[in-house]
Formats: structure tokens, sequence, C-alpha cells
């Protein structure tokens, strides 16, 4: 199958400082690739060189074309990403933030609300919402994108143990449909249930590209955050010590 | 339902604004020829003209708050308001007996707070609102140089103008009711970008929009705006703050509604402040600034308290 992104070589810098360099790799359809790395390592600067919003050095081209051929507007059809949503104090409802991301397709916004678990909350405004609430809204805003390419940052932060389930069921089920997802996890057993491949972004200047049945072993996780991360039979956990 | 409150209240305040004054004048049962005069050749006018500086001055507002991601920013945050009135001033003095003059040099002033606004619109929203602030203390500091040095009869003339005064609008009314279609067809063709922009930079253009692109056909129209405002009318305040809040409440957050809901209730405010000023000391006037903050700071307090509770 052809890959719909590719990365050649990329280096991502932030402040002047050279966040990672020299990573390769090709996104397909149907498949998610897990990024994984400590805090600043880059992860999330990754994403937004992915959809254009910062600049990179290297080659990212969308279906064979370089990405900066692309206008900002063909860009947002094919390429979704998700962010933690800014605070906004002009009273904007969930209703309306979904509207802004889909269109006024009010059966379509409600369902996806329903499925979300946010049919509640629609004439909500958003400064109302708990952090859960809000990463719930910003799921179901990303379920409204019908592009090829999803990027999503953290996607089960903030969110309870029911919803980091559904979340990740959720993605699994784009996946079947598809859809190529690129995540910033922190969980490694999320990745574990989710990941085909990963990215490793080690936080001193270097970054991996794998499938994940090579990459997910106790001594290279361990290297790669600096701290301790053991087998458990067939999951990999941090190692908290004993009580 | 809403909408059609709002139509009644432009029948209300424009009836109200052409019989207000020194003398109570019934629209409708006006049959002297002085009557007459007075309502269609001085009051209706100025009416016309409260209405279209009001509602630019409040479309101002909208896309400042916007523009610089803040619900405090309001037409003058940038330092607009300082230049255009030092440019007044400067035209006083240096043509104290022209009519003209304090126009042309607010519109002056104005582009060049502008201009030098312009040089800042690379920089995020905060550094260009940092920006603002600081150009904004400048152009006091040479607002009160250039007052300091004017002679004394300018002075009255000098502090109305800087408190709003729609009597001496030199500009055509057709110029100014022009201007304010004009404008709220641009918001109403930018709004749907707008309303992307409230999720903050990034989100607008991860849903495509051309930020950068934006953020300068935006400072661009709404200082526009403003110098047109404050060419006509002079500086009043709290009408491009209070009122687009106003309309968020009422008619929701997104921009189709709250563009023409503001260019509109803006127009309105201002005809009732200049109403007022024609009538509680008639036969002399109040600066209409001087209304639109005494009606502006309660409106606004109670918006602050509710959006705090």
């Amino acid at each position: 199958m052809s890959s719909l992104m590719n990365l050649s070589s990329l280096t991502v810098e932030r402040g002047g400082q050279t966040l990672f360099s020299g990573l390769s790799c090709q996104f397909k359809a149907g498949e998610v690739v897990a990024v994984l790395g400590p805090n600043g390592a880059g992860k999330s600067s990754l994403l937004l060189a992915m959809a254009g919003l910062i600049p990179a050095t290297g080659s990212i081209e969308l279906t064979g074309h370089p990405l900066a051929s692309y206008s900002r507007n063909e860009l947002s059809r094919s390429i979704a990403w998700q962010g933690e949503l800014p605070p906004t104090e002009f009273g904007l409802t969930v209703r309306q933030r979904l509207e802004l991301a889909a269109g006024e397709d009010a059966e379509m916004l409600e369902s996806t609300a329903a499925a979300m678990d946010i049919a509640p909350l629609l004439h909500r405004p958003l400064g109302e919402l708990s952090s859960g609430e809000r990463q719930r809204t910003e799921l179901a805003a990303l379920m409204l994108r019908d592009t090829p390419i999803w990027l999503l940052d953290e996607p089960t932060a903030h969110l309870d143990l029911k919803h980091q389930i559904h979340c990740i069921n959720m993605l699994k089920a784009q996946r079947e449909s598809g859809r190529a997802i690129i995540t910033v996890l922190h969980d490694l057993q999320q990745a574990m249930a989710i990941a085909d491949h990963l990215i490793l972004i080690d936080g001193r200047g270097g970054a991996e590209y794998g499938e994940a049945k090579h990459l997910f072993e106790s001594h290279k996780l361990s290297q790669l955050f600096d701290a301790p991360v053991v087998a458990q039979g067939s999951v990999l956990v941090p190692d908290y010590g004993g009580k | 339902m809403r909408w059609f409150a709002l139509l009644i209240a432009i029948a209300v305040c424009l009836l109200l604004g052409l019989a207000t004054g020194e003398q109570w004048i019934n629209p409708f049962a006006a049959s002297e020829a002085l009557e007459k005069t007075i309502l269609w050749e001085l009051r209706f006018p100025r009416l016309l003209t409260a209405f279209a500086v009001g509602g630019l001055l409040a479309l101002a507002g909208a896309w400042f708050q916007v523009l610089l991601g803040n619900p405090l920013a309001e037409p003058y945050v940038l330092g607009v308001a300082g230049s255009a009135s030092a440019g007044a001033v400067t035209g006083l003095m240096f043509m104290p007996e022209s009519a003209w003059a304090m126009s042309a040099g607010a519109f002056a002033g104005a582009w060049l707070g502008i201009v030098t606004v312009m040089f800042f619109s690379h920089l995020g929203a905060n550094r260009m609102l940092l920006a603002g602030v600081v150009l904004a203390a400048f152009w006091s500091a040479v607002l009160a140089l250039l007052l300091a040095l004017l002679p004394e009869q300018g002075l009255f003339r000098a502090f109305s103008w800087m408190m709003g005064d729609l009597s001496h609008s030199d500009l055509p009314i057709p110029v100014l009711l022009l201007a304010w279609a004009i404008a709220l067809a641009c918001g109403l063709f930018l709004s749907s970008s707008l309303d992307k922009l409230l999720l903050g930079e990034r989100h607008a253009e991860a849903l495509g929009v051309d930020v950068k692109r934006l953020r300068q056909r935006l400072l661009l129209l709404a200082s526009a705006v403003t110098a047109l405002a404050v060419t006509a009318a002079g500086t009043i305040g709290f009408v491009g703050l209070v009122i687009p809040h106003l309309m968020r409440l009422l008619f929701g957050s997104l921009h189709k509604a709250v563009l023409p809901a503001s260019a509109i209730g803006g127009g309105l405010l201002l005809v009732l402040a200049d109403s007022a000023t024609r009538t509680v000391i008639a036969p002399a006037e109040l600066p209409v600034g001087i209304l639109t903050a005494i009606i502006g700071v309660p409106v606004f307090l109670f918006l602050l308290l509710r959006r705090t509770q």
C-alpha cells in the first residue's frame, strides 16, 4: 500500500535548539503510529511540523508532494490535528465548537457527541467544562473531520479510565476504517494496545522509527525515559518499586 | 425574536433621537417649517452620523477582541485614539480657524498610528497588544505635550473633541453609512474564519485558516474603521468595548450574528447617548463620550461580574 505521508531526514527546532534530527519514516492508511518520549523531547512539535503548523528542515511529503506545496485549506482537508484547546473567553459552546470542525450537519454532530458522551454538554460554553469534558469535546471535533490522516497530541490526557478505554477503542475502529493515525501517548499500555509502529524521541536530539514489536523492549524504553520499565508477563509497565 | 426586538429598538431609538433635544418635537405631528427644519436638517443627519459611528466602533471592537484574543480589547487599544488625538490637536494648533483642520489632522494621525502598529503585526497577539499599549502611552505623552503648547483658546475645542463630539462632523453622511455597510459586509465575509480564530491561532490554522493573512486583513480593517470613526466624531469610549460583549450575550458567539448585531447595537447606543447629550443640559450639550462612559461602565462591570460568577 502506498504511503500517505513520508518524512525524510526531518529535523525540528524550537527556540534555536534542535529537538531531534534525521527522522525518516512513512505513514500508511490503516495503521497507528505512537510517538513516545520524555517531556520536552519534541513529540508535540513533530505533530505540529507534520501538520504544517511549524517549520521543519528535511522533507515532509503528503501523497507524494511537498507539504509546503499545499495551501492551508488543502492541508485541512487531508490532515486533522488535535491538540489541547487554549482557554477561550468568548462564550463559544460545545455545539458551536463542533460545528466549526465539521459544518452544521446536526444529525452527524449529535451522534458523534453521543458517542463521546458529551450530548448533554452541547449547549454549555467551553469555558465551563472540566478538562476531561474539554478533551472529549476535542476528540468529538476530531471524529467529525473526515481526513485520511489524524495527528493526536495525548488524546487520553485528562480522561477517566472509562473514557481512556473508549478513546483507544475509537482509534482502533478508525484504523480499521483506513485512517492513518499518528498519536503522542504517555501510557505504555495504551501504546502497546494500539500501535503498529513507534517513533521514539529521546530528548537528546535522537529519534528512532520502527515496528512496535521490535521497539517495545524494557531496556530500550528504560533508556528512552531514563526510568525503570519492567516486563510483567507480556506487558511493559513502569517500575514504581514496592509499597 | 431577538432580531425582531433589535428591529423594534432601531425604530424606538430613531424616533427618540428625532424627538429629543432642546425642544421636544413629535416627528409624526411636526407641521411648522421650523420644526421640520430641526427634525430633518439638524437632528436626522446627526442621528445618522451617530448610528454609523457607533456601529463602526462596535465592529472595530469586536474585531480587535478576536484579533488580539483579549476580551478587554477595544478600538483604541493599539494607540489609534492617541495618535488621532495628537493629529487633531496638531491640526488645531496650526490652523485654528479652519473648520476641517482637526478632522484632517485626526485622520492623518490615526493612519500614522495604524502604520506604526502594522510594524508589529507579525508578532503574536500578546506581543502586538503589548506594543500597542506602549505606543498608546507614547501617543498620550505626545498629546499631553501638544496640549501644553496649545493656546488657551483652543483648549476647550480640543477637550470637547477628545471626549467625543458629533456636532462638528465634517465627513459626509453617505460616506459614513457606506463605510458602515462595507465594513459589515467585509466582517460577514470573514466571519467563518473569525469564528475559528476564537479557538486560538493554531486550531484555526489546523482548520484551514491562513491566520497570518487574516490577522493582517483584520488589523487593517479594524484600524481603518477606527480611523474613520475617530475622524468623524473624536474619541468615544466604551461603545467598542461593551457592545460586542453585550451582543455575544444576546446572540451567541458566532460572528455571522455578533457582527450585524454589534453594527446595529453600537449605532443605537450612540444614538441614545447623543440624544441624551443634547437634552440633559439643553441648550448646552455634553460631549457624547461622557454619556457612553456613564452608560458603558456600569454595563461592563455587570458583564464582568456575571462572567466571574
